[in-house]
């Protein structure tokens, strides 16, 4: 008896995961490659804030279209 | 060697953020102008606890923010972690970002989307930019 689970995994980036969350609710989203976006050059936070954490890892950058939002930048931390 | 009972986390976590960022295209903004965080009036504990009121603090964006009562209805429909929302300016950009999420939780719903793009759509208009109907 088979397993109905496949055997092949498609491993994806967590910036093409939330892009397709985006997508289900219906916003025009698409993913840029990693670090071709001046915003990824820049600081991730003001420091206005004591709280803002030290260390964060890039995933890249999702480019909306028909929003007020121009860009969704995906953070993790550490 | 003894072993240490509360070691540091270090390297990547499984906490994710997405930064919802409106461009202010190398306009020179004041940055102090732009920070706003909302204050919470909660009801109930734990599990059950709802938001009740916002009261956005800040800069001159907070106040706009707080004359927008649909806004604030719409915060009230969200969850409690959600509605933990921080606008946040950096150079040439205004970031718009919630609580760091573990990768299961990581996901977007409508109902914060449509927060996250009214807050945005305040933003533009006080950047002397028009608004995106949605």
């Amino acid at each position: 008896m088979h397993d109905s689970e496949s055997d092949m995994s498609h491993p994806m980036n967590k910036n093409e995961e939330y892009c397709l969350s985006l997508k289900k609710i219906g916003i025009d989203a698409e993913t840029k490659p990693l670090d071709t976006d001046v915003v990824e050059q820049e600081n991730y936070y003001s420091k206005h804030f004591t709280n803002s954490p030290a260390m964060v890892t890039n995933h890249g950058i999702i480019k909306l279209k028909g929003s007020n939002i121009d860009e969704v930048q995906i953070i993790q931390k550490g | 060697m003894t072993q240490n009972l509360n070691p540091i986390s270090w390297g990547a976590q499984d906490r994710y953020q997405a930064h919802f960022i409106v461009k202010t295209h190398q306009r020179d903004v004041s940055e102090e102008n732009f920070l706003a965080r909302p204050k919470l009036e909660t009801k109930g504990y734990f599990a059950s606890k709802r938001v009740t009121g916002v009261q956005w603090i800040g800069g001159t964006l907070a106040d706009t923010l707080n004359s927008d009562a649909e806004l604030k209805n719409m915060i009230t429909r969200l969850s409690y972690a959600d509605a933990h929302i921080t606008v946040e300016p950096t150079k040439g950009n205004i970031r718009i970002y919630g609580k760091w999420k573990d990768s299961y939780n990581f996901v977007m719903t409508k109902e914060l989307f449509a927060v996250y793009d009214r807050i945005a759509s305040h933003i533009k208009r006080e950047l002397g930019s028009p608004p995106v109907q949605s």
